[in-house]
């Protein structure tokens, strides 16, 4: 095959136009398998010309897919795009706003004047390039989506209704008869949740099934659920309650939740981030019962529903999810909104049955709108995932789009797939009875976000990535083993094939669907239950949540019980290293054969949840009698009958009494002790955090006084300010490097003392323990990855090198217990944890700080909804901050949230004050040299001839950076005053002063230990005087700045449910010892896989897809090698 | 087919006293909604009307008849059995042949010479089927009518072959089954409340009431021309007028109105609004200034 420039000639090109099935699916590392990096760049060029002109929309996605790749992997791994140089402010400032296309233009404008001999753009331009087309491929698929969902027939009207005077619907008479005591009857719908045993390879995710119906393909149950051992047995787990009442506003109650809202104007309708009722406003505005289209009306909500349910009259609206935690993995969101959607679609008779089950057109009207709600409130759902709706067990699948459909012409499959009752089976009750007595459902008590994985999904469906695309063949032809397995009713093949899926498409298309604490459960079941336990199924996005285990029912009637016992153990074990919302749990489910479904209850019968009297009735009792409506009074006297008549277990009156008279909570607890016991065993300095505190109130520090003064002239590096070191480097530096660490003159310190809210996702989780990532065979977490590269120099020349891992309040614990759990893993190295003890106790951030970290800060735009979502939010959290009280000390939340260590700047003077450096001196007379990293630099290691190198140049520290990636975001190397420094990303003057710096710092050093001590104004003899080396410590920390930032943390409430509390803290970081002018450092520009940070669990798809995970292997020699 | 008769359905509860209602015509002569409807019929060929009332209501209609009295039937619906019931025993006494079917609490006011009806049993005789005076209903108001969805006919301007009739739907409903190619987003072809109807389209009302299954929904003539849409042709006719509600609040102050502007009084018309309007602004300005 020939490579040309122009789009005929191009091999993806053509692939991309091809209409024969083999060559549109070659995947694109086939296509390009062979080429060099000039014609990889004319390809590139190709694909360009080739997108600019072409109006197919899935084409134009795929060929920016295509150059979000080539510019993201291929070309970087060639070592074409890795020179350093800056971020076109112009064009990533386009990025941000999501001019994704005129991004494109300016980045390739700046390219081209700036590239080099050889026509190949900076690391920085590419990443841009790649970020751009990254950019603009999921803009173009959503925007596809969008308009499907908003011209899908029976949608389309709720945009063009602008007025009340023009709104279409009527209440349903039925809903307007009162009883005998003026009581308006209760419309209840109860709605299962859908269990999907096929996953085949997200398949149900819109991209997928519109441009490739024919692979979109699941088999979904509707199931009943209820707490293990719960003996009312399982129902669905969804009730939406509606009535009419004598009030001109639209109540909303979520019961789980314990959330209420009077909304009283239609813009308070669509404010769906206000509170946590955004999935019922987003419900009733798809329901049509306040379009989409009066958004942005500030009316009043009294003019609908004059218009809708009459004069002087309201609706009420009341959710109840009945035990099901957050990361069920059963679409548990979409079921509640399709639940919503039926029921006010039934009351304003746009359903026709006002109870009973629905008919099939009218659960595909109601799946459209939960598409649709979906999209208006912000939040993610699958294609299959209104399949509670239906009845029983059902294949879905993607159609073809054909003329007349609002998707012809534009996607290959229409938006909405098409539900059918698996056919084949002729015993049912048989194959119900077979899956529910065979399958144990359990919930693994992780929550994570599954966003990142559907993206990867989609990024790679579209590449046709060989790997995941012949994975997704695969997973297509074990659907058909799963099918037929359950025709003939056998649980053990059933069990295989969907253990295969998880094993084999899942883990190869996105291997960190699973994870080590998966693994472990998988392989503690199956030790408990032996040749009974037959095997697996992931649900949803993700493992470590929603999950099942097939058990031959033989295994016993406890077999459930044994199931949790198993999860509780596990949970134990690795719950340092992972982030749970919640403890795991097993549960009891059935096949619901009715689907969504509503009653009328008039009288006695139209009793609503006992946890809905407990939130209202206090409210009520707190107001004067005559101040109720005449519903509220009679229903006040109905719960007084009520109550004299209950039974016992239906616990209305102590629910009462517990809202009217609150018992105190026990106070948490984190590793035994109190927030205040914590704060006193830890030297919590109470008058500087006053002092920090007055400060802050005041206005001498906060977010925007952390930036060093706009006149100041922060400029580029220059090359001279850093040595190159990314080539081959001279043999006479690695063998002085081999002879240093021969001789026990260098150790490694790894911090590992952060918080890792990033990491944990606004949890607190011992970063180092995570097992993130498989090696050679097994997850492994980052802290045996260090020691592994560690005992793999050692071993090489034949000696034990010192490792220090600094630890603090949040994590020394943690790291000990694991030690202790499996002290193996760390052997082969000398080990030696250095404890920090300083401890700061975060604040609730001023007015003035949150409003410069929203608005003040360069960040992503994101699309309409989601942006709108987003400053709904962001307002909430001012109210929350306005009402807690500015500045205040944040207590109301688990103690280690409310605690921050206090910067990485300590974690190595640290070493002075707690002895180890003084003892590991002692150990090995001649150590001179740290390689202090990060815990998340998973490529550093003690790497000869840098050792050698830093020795020969005689520097008191050298910092490893790496050239600027757009991403990159946090600190760089900066010539200030006509000095080389590191400048911290929040101290940079402003926001764009970054991008327009080369390098980037990777935050590894290699410092002299005497030079270091030196700056302190120390020697090696003080280390043991304790007043001596804090006094020195406390000097140079007055001489480094103190910044106040803003992280966020979660608050869980409910089961699994959290709110996001942004908090302020204060910090002092390691980089600005470069600012000290006595303190002389070099700079060393080193690999991009040596620099990596992984910061989040989102990087780690790309992480992996960079090639990484070969190259730490090939550093390592885990204690398990031998 | 030839139509001959005109059957008036005026029997609706809260109905009564609507037709009796005082108009002034086009030529600015004193009539009333009843003798307007008949007169339009009548000019449009029709020999004879039934007229379906409540039990008791004959004596005041026959009133009101003046000469047309002897080509005016009066049949009694005894129970308020509902709209289709009161149809039934309209087309009965014609005889079950074809006839033109008019609501009484309706009024058109056509912008063609000889009316809406004229044009109606035009093409009903010579298609020789089912039509029914549809009209561009935007979709805030369809729940209140029956709704037609079908495509337009070639070459015939205002001319639709019926696909679906459905009676009161939802917008939601009707944009999955009522969509009609050429009309503007979020209209659709509603009832005129004028139907030519074709034998068969008697016959299988009549049967559907006898049988019980729609005579108290309401929903009677809608199922059965939907019904018939499956099996036959059926039209739709959008002929150039306006229908005008009379049991809406202000539905007869705005028939009135449309009327008064097409006629004689015009000028006399204009200049009284105009007055009214005039006399409310001096009032409003008078007190803004106080």
């Amino acid at each position: 095959m020939t490579v040309g420039s122009g789009p005929e000639t191009s091999r993806l090109v053509r692939a991309i136009r091809s209409t024969d099935r083999s060559e549109r699916d070659r995947s694109f590392e086939d296509l390009i398998d062979g080429l060099s990096v000039d014609e990889l760049l004319q390809e590139v060029e190709a694909l360009e010309r080739f997108r600019a002109e072409c109006e197919e929309p899935y084409a134009v996605v795929r060929a920016a897919m295509f150059l979000n790749a080539m510019y993201r992997f291929t070309l970087p791994r060639l070592g074409a795009c890795d020179g350093p140089g800056t971020v076109d402010a112009d064009s990533w400032r386009l990025v941000l706003s999501r001019r994704f296309e005129e991004a494109v233009q300016y980045f390739r404008r700046v390219a081209a004047e700036s590239a080099d001999e050889a026509g190949r753009p900076t690391a920085a331009l590419a990443s841009g390039l790649a970020a751009a087309y990254r950019g603009l491929a999921f803009q173009r698929l959503s925007e596809l989506v969008r308009k499907s969902v908003r011209s899908v027939r029976g949608n389309a009207w709720m945009f063009r209704t602008g007025h009340p005077f023009d709104h279409p619907l009527r209440i349903h008479k039925a809903l307007l008869e009162t009883d005998e005591r003026g009581a308006f009857p209760v419309l209840r719908e109860s709605t299962p949740v859908r269990l999907d045993l096929t996953h085949s390879a997200w398949s149900d995710i819109f991209f997928l099934g519109m441009d490739y119906p024919e692979g979109a393909r699941v088999l979904n149950a509707s199931v009943g659920l209820c707490p293990l051992g719960d003996e009312s047995g399982p129902k669905p787990p969804i009730d939406v309650y509606l009535r009419v009442i004598e009030e001109p506003v639209l109540r909303l109650t979520s019961v789980d939740l314990q959330t209420t809202a009077d909304l009283e104007r239609c813009t308070d309708l669509f404010d769906f981030g206000r509170d946590h009722l955004g999935l019922l406003k987003a419900g009733l505005c798809a329901a049509g019962f306040v379009p989409p289209g009066l958004e942005g009306a500030d009316l009043p909500m009294r003019a609908v529903l004059e218009r809708v349910v009459g004069p002087g009259l309201g609706l009420e609206l009341i959710t109840e999810v009945h035990e099901l935690p957050k990361g069920s993995r059963l679409a548990v969101s979409t079921s509640l909104l399709a639940s919503i959607l039926s029921v006010t679609m039934r009351a304003t008779r746009q359903v026709v049955g006002l109870e009973g089950a629905l008919v099939e057109a009218e659960r595909r009207i109601v799946a459209a709108r939960a598409i649709l709600g979906e999209w208006l409130g912000g939040s993610g759902g699958g294609w299959q995932d209104s399949g509670g709706i239906w009845p029983g067990l059902k294949l879905i699948e993607g159609e073809p789009a054909e003329e007349g459909d609002v998707e012809f012409e534009t996607s290959r499959g229409r938006l909405l797939p098409k539900h059918a009752p698996l056919q084949g089976v002729d015993d049912r009750v048989a194959l119900r009875r077979m899956i529910e007595e065979g399958l144990v459902l359990v919930h693994g008590g992780m929550a994570q976000d599954v966003g990142p994985v559907l993206e990867v999904v989609t990024e790679k469906y579209l590449l046709r990535s060989g790997d995941a695309w012949t994975a997704r063949q695969e997973s297509l032809r074990i659907t058909d083993e799963i099918l037929e397995a359950l025709r003939s009713l056998d649980l053990r093949a059933l069990a295989a094939a969907t253990t295969r899926t998880f094993d084999g498409p899942i883990r190869a298309i996105v291997p960190q669907a699973t994870n080590s604490y998966t693994e472990r459960l998988r392989e503690c079941v199956d030790e408990e239950f032996g040749e009974h336990s037959l095997g697996f199924v992931m649900l949803g996005g993700m493992s470590g949540g929603g999950m099942g285990f097939f058990l031959d029912p033989a295994a016993g009637e406890d077999r459930r019980l044994r199931v949790q016992a198993v999860l509780d153990r596990v949970h134990r074990e690795v719950q340092d290293g992972v982030s749970f919302a919640m403890a795991p749990r097993v549960f009891d489910f059935n096949i619901d054969e009715v689907g969504t479904r509503a009653r009328l209850l008039r009288g006695d019968e139209a009793r609503l949840p006992n946890r809905y009297y407990a939130l209202h009735v206090p409210r009520w009792l707190q107001r004067e009698r005559q101040e109720l409506s005449r519903s509220q009074r009679n229903e006040l006297e109905r719960l007084g009958e009520w109550s004299r008549l209950d039974s016992s277990e239906d616990e209305l009156v102590p629910s009462l009494l517990s809202r009217l008279l609150p018992e105190a909570e026990p106070e948490q607890r984190f590793e035994g002790r109190t927030l205040d016991e914590l704060l006193q065993d830890s030297g919590f300095d109470r008058r500087a955090h006053e002092r920090q505190r007055l400060d802050l109130i005041e206005g001498r520090i906060g977010l925007s006084r952390n930036r060093l003064p706009t006149s100041m002239v922060v400029r580029d590096a220059e090359p001279s300010d850093v040595l190159e070191t990314r080539g081959s480097m001279p043999s006479v530096w690695r063998s002085r490097g081999r002879t240093a660490l021969s001789q026990g003159e260098a150790a490694v310190v790894t911090l590992a003392g952060g918080a890792a809210s990033r990491w944990g996702g606004g949890v607190q989780v011992v970063k180092a323990l995570d097992p993130f990532c498989r090696f050679r065979g097994r997850h492994r977490s980052l802290l045996e990855v260090h020691l592994a590269k560690t005992r793999q120099i050692g071993s090489e020349l034949g000696v034990e090198i010192p490792h220090v891992v600094t630890t603090s309040l949040f994590t020394d614990a943690g790291v000990r217990r694991s030690i202790e759990r499996a002290p193996e893993l760390y052997e082969g190295v000398d080990l030696r944890l250095s404890p920090t003890r300083g401890i700061g106790l975060r604040l609730v951030p001023t007015l003035r700080d949150l409003r410069f970290h929203f608005h003040e800060t360069e960040r992503q735009t994101l699309d309409e909804r989601a942006e709108r979502m987003r400053d709904s939010v962001e307002q909430a959290t001012l109210d929350w901050a306005s009402e807690v009280g500015e500045a205040t000390d944040y207590t109301g939340n688990l103690p280690e949230l409310c605690l921050n260590p206090p910067g990485h700047f300590f974690e190595v003077p640290n070493m002075m004050r707690n002895g180890v450096l003084a003892d590991l001196c002692a150990s090995y007379p001649n150590l001179r040299t740290l390689c202090v990293h990060h815990v998340d630099s998973v490529g550093v290691n003690l790497q000869p001839e840098r050792l050698g190198l830093h020795l020969e140049r005689g520097v008191a520290a050298s910092f490893e950076v790496v050239p600027r990636r757009v991403h990159d975001a946090g600190g760089a190397l900066a010539r200030i005053d006509g000095r080389a420094r590191l400048v911290e990303g929040l101290a940079m003057p402003r926001d764009d002063t970054e991008w327009g710096l080369s390098y980037y710092n990777t935050g590894t050093t290699w410092v002299d230990i005497d030079r270091l001590l030196a700056l302190f104004g120390l020697d090696r003899g003080d280390l043991r005087d304790r007043e001596r080396v804090d006094e020195a410590i406390d000097g140079v920390a007055q001489r480094i700045p103190t910044y106040v930032t803003i992280k966020t943390v979660k608050r869980r409430f409910g089961l699994g449910q959290d709110d996001a509390h942004p908090v302020a803290q204060f910090e002092k970081l390691w980089g600005d010892l470069t600012s000290l002018p006595e303190f002389e450092t070099d700079y060393h520009l080193v690999p991009r896989e040596r620099g990596e940070q992984l910061k989040s669990p989102a990087q780690l798809d790309g992480w992996l897809r960079e090639g990484n995970q070969g190259f730490i292997e090939s550093l390592c020699r885990f204690s398990d090698e031998g | 087919m030839k139509i001959r008769t005109a059957v008036l359905t005026a029997a609706g509860p809260g109905q009564r006293g609507l037709p009796l209602e005082p108009l002034i015509d086009r030529e600015g002569r004193k009539t009333c909604v009843l003798a307007a409807q008949l007169d339009e019929v009548f000019s449009a060929g029709l020999e004879t009307a039934v007229l379906v009332v409540e039990p008791g209501a004959q004596p005041e209609y026959s009133a009101v008849l003046g000469r047309r009295a002897e080509r005016v039937r009066f049949v009694e619906q005894s129970e308020p059995l509902g709209y289709a019931h009161a149809l039934s025993l309209g087309l009965e006494a014609c005889g079950d042949e074809p006839c033109l079917h008019l609501v009484g609490d309706h009024l058109f006011v056509a912008d063609v010479l000889g009316g809406c009806a004229r044009a109606i049993v035009e093409i009903a005789e010579q298609e020789g089927t089912t039509v029914c005076a549809v009209r561009s209903t935007r979709e805030h108001s369809i729940s209140e009518f029956g709704v037609v969805g079908g495509d337009p006919v070639a070459g015939r301007p205002g001319l639709f072959e019926v696909r679906r009739v459905i009676e009161k739907p939802t917008p939601t409903l009707a944009e999955r089954e009522l969509l009609v190619p050429g009309l503007r987003a979020g209209h659709y072809l509603g009832f005129f409340g004028v139907h030519a109807l074709e034998r068969s389209t008697v016959r299988a009302l009549r049967e559907a009431v006898a049988v019980g299954a729609s005579a108290s929904s309401g929903l009677g003539l809608s199922k059965v021309l939907d019904d018939a849409a499956g099996s036959e042709r059926i039209l739709a006719f959008e002929p150039p007028g306006r229908r005008f509600d009379l049991s809406d609040r202000y539905g007869l102050f705005a028939a009135q109105l449309a009327i008064g502007l097409e006629g004689v009084d015009r000028e006399i018309l204009l200049e009284t609004v105009s007055r009214v309007l005039l006399e409310r602004e001096r009032r409003r300005a008078a007190e803004e200034q106080r």
